[in-house]
């Protein structure tokens, strides 16, 4: 089976680039990049510091403007900045940083900015009882929603902040570096919100320098080098292939546009 | 007391019916063992009378169960009563290697003990699965070649140097025997034959309470059973072995060309939505395990199939045609055709099993600190 025909038969991708590439200054972040991703699927981004995996998720976060190229959304061309606009279009994007406000509570930050009103009045049952079945979806472990965000985990902040980006019902949500500086059992407790995400239906593009994390969920894996991409394998590809293109041991594009080998039994 | 540890907490008068001693007597001795602080009581109701419910107390000590699937990690916690008091779990990368994955096993479980509020020490033992055969006496992987990145690991002295407590290796199937038997679709019947389908096929036999391993750990291997002798090659380098038929890597490779990139979840959620090309691999699927458990059956002749993995949640898409060609292929008994079932521990038959193995040798080895009783 060749990869093309899998393409032609797979669903229209979601969201995809072409050519996309953007500087600042003199540095070239991203040159030239091609991305699709599909609906039920999980898109890894992996690449060494640097690679422009930061920049990507600007640009498709609608915090970047390309300089060139296109960004198409079920085929159709569209601009995606400024940010509100890439989230009205279906694409939430949760950074490293999270932007959750430590001294409110969960239920507080999931609505801040668009909180649910009955007459003059914030209806807090109603923001309650939806924050729980956001939460309850993701089969979150936290607590309480009436706790501030500073006393949950790591794991517990990356799942308040992953729910504050599906309460727009986005089609693709974009992580950047969710497992960074968690421990093992969060890390743990993200890879398993991935898996859900998918089993949701939303295309995922996970962005990190962590490949074990990364292979342990991803159906394809997109390597960036120097801001271009080296090239795209399937979830199976081992560690050392993965790593060899991660650092630029082995030339690129041998196996661009998405080539599958069979599934080994 | 070994009543107690084998079902976890029952009431005096139950207590009473296991054992065969008198209501007094069992009274007298729970007494002894709750001053002595090895048994736990609590008042509770049975058939609306008041009764005593008899647990082992909890610092007798905890086990940790771990399960290396071949694309999941399973971490558990339990008390000596079997009381599952954590569990966790996470997807592992394919071809995961043994260093990373026994050192995130190590902190894992580190980190669920202080979870539950109790010091390193009071780890009694960890039961290890791993998808590949295992010789239990050394503990480690038998075969060459099955699991890349396992070949010749040490993995208990690795997981006992970072835990500091006796660590048992078994197969992770043998394990889900092992749990299903005690604790799960099997209780009450012997033999008790259990295939595990998930990425591969694995399988475990447990007769007379005990785990069947054979010479070197493969007794069980189902998934090597051989379907057709000039079939495909297979990872273990023998030829139409039944994973090559069923295995989730086959299943999923027919399907792609035609609905591109799915999971086996994707796959059994479709069939059930009746999507026919879905329904069809997991009939065929079904057809081919038949064949080869017929095969086990004619052999072994178990009271009970107990199929778990992932696979088995595809329920009687898979068990039908499963249980017809068993039928078929079986020497016909008075007694009828074998039971074929469901799994009821589901995905944490493994690590339940490895529970039991943990409990199982921290008793034998002494180390729940009563002689058993």
């Amino acid at each position: 089976m060749t990869g093309d025909r899998v393409q032609e038969k797979t669903p229209v991708p979601v969201l995809s680039l072409r050519g996309v590439s953007k500087n600042f200054g003199g540095v070239h972040a991203l040159v030239d990049v091609d991305l699709d991703v599909r609906e039920r699927e999980v898109l890894a981004v992996v690449g060494d510091n640097g690679a422009g995996k930061s920049t990507l998720a600007g640009v498709l976060a609608g915090a970047y403007r390309p300089d060139a190229g296109e960004v198409r959304l079920d085929g159709a061309p569209v601009v995606l900045d400024p940010p509100a606009t890439a989230r009205a279009l279906g694409i939430a994007t949760v950074f490293q940083d999270l932007a959750l406000m430590d001294d409110l509570d969960v239920v507080e930050n999931l609505f801040l900015g668009h909180e649910t009103r009955r007459g003059p009045l914030l209806d807090e049952v109603a923001m309650e009882r939806r924050a729980w079945a956001l939460l309850d979806q993701l089969a979150a472990t936290v607590p309480s929603v009436r706790e501030p965000v500073r006393t949950l985990s790591g794991g517990q902040r990356q799942v308040v902040a992953v729910a504050r980006a599906l309460l727009g019902s986005p089609r693709v949500v974009v992580l950047d570096e969710p497992t960074a500086s968690l421990g093992v059992r969060q890390t743990a407790e993200v890879l398993n919100l991935v898996v859900r995400l998918r089993e949701r239906g939303h295309a995922v593009v996970l962005i990190s320098h962590q490949a074990a994390d990364l292979q342990a969920v991803a159906d394809r894996i997109l390597v960036l080098r120097l801001g271009q991409v080296h090239d795209v394998f399937t979830g199976d590809t081992s560690y050392e292939d993965l790593l060899a293109a991660m650092t630029g041991a082995v030339r690129p594009g041998t196996r661009r546009g998405g080539s599958r080998k069979a599934v080994a039994p | 007391m070994s009543a107690v540890q084998q079902r976890g907490s029952l009431t005096q008068i139950e207590l009473a019916g296991v054992t065969g001693l008198s209501p007094a007597t069992v009274s007298n001795i729970v007494k002894e063992l709750t001053s002595a602080g090895v048994l736990h009581t609590a008042h509770s109701t049975r058939n609306g009378r008041r009764a005593l419910k008899v647990t082992l107390a909890r610092n007798l000590g905890l086990v940790a169960g771990v399960h290396f699937g071949t694309r999941s990690l399973r971490v558990a916690v339990a008390d000596a009563s079997m009381r599952v008091l954590a569990d966790q779990h996470m997807p592992l990368a394919p071809d995961h290697r043994a260093d990373t994955g026994l050192r995130r096993a190590a902190l894992l479980v580190g980190e669920m003990l202080s979870a539950v509020d109790a010091a390193p020490d009071e780890l009694l033992g960890v039961g290890v699965g791993v998808p590949a055969p295992v010789d239990v006496r050394t503990g480690r992987i038998s075969t060459v070649g099955m699991l890349r990145g396992w070949d010749g690991v040490d993995v208990p002295q690795i997981l006992e140097d970072h835990l500091g407590a006796p660590v048992h290796v078994d197969n992770e199937a043998n394990l889900g025997a092992l749990a299903e038997a005690r604790h799960g679709a099997g209780v009450g019947h012997d033999a008790v034959a259990y295939l595990r389908v998930s990425h591969g096929i694995g399988g475990g036999i447990v007769l007379g309470d005990r785990v069947v391993h054979g010479r070197s750990g493969v007794a069980g291997e189902i998934g090597h059973v051989t379907i057709d002798e000039n079939g495909p090659i297979c990872r273990c380098g023998n030829r139409g072995c039944l994973e090559t038929f069923a295995g989730a890597g086959v299943l999923l490779g027919m399907l792609s060309s035609s609905r591109g990139p799915l999971t086996l979840r994707d796959v059994i959620d479709r069939a059930r939505d009746g999507d026919a090309g879905c329904r069809r691999v997991l009939f065929d699927a079904g057809q081919h395990l038949g064949v080869a458990t017929a095969s086990l059956c004619n052999i072994v002749d178990p009271e009970i199939v107990v199929v778990g993995g992932q696979l088995a949640e595809a329920g009687e898409i898979l068990l039908g045609p499963m249980r017809t060609v068993v039928e078929q292929r079986t020497v016909p008994a008075a007694a009828g055709p074998v039971q074929v079932v469901a799994a009821a521990l589901g995905a944490t038959a493994e690590v339940r099993g490895a529970l039991v193995v943990a409990l199982d040798s921290a008793r034998v080895g002494g180390a729940l600190g009563v002689v058993s009783a």
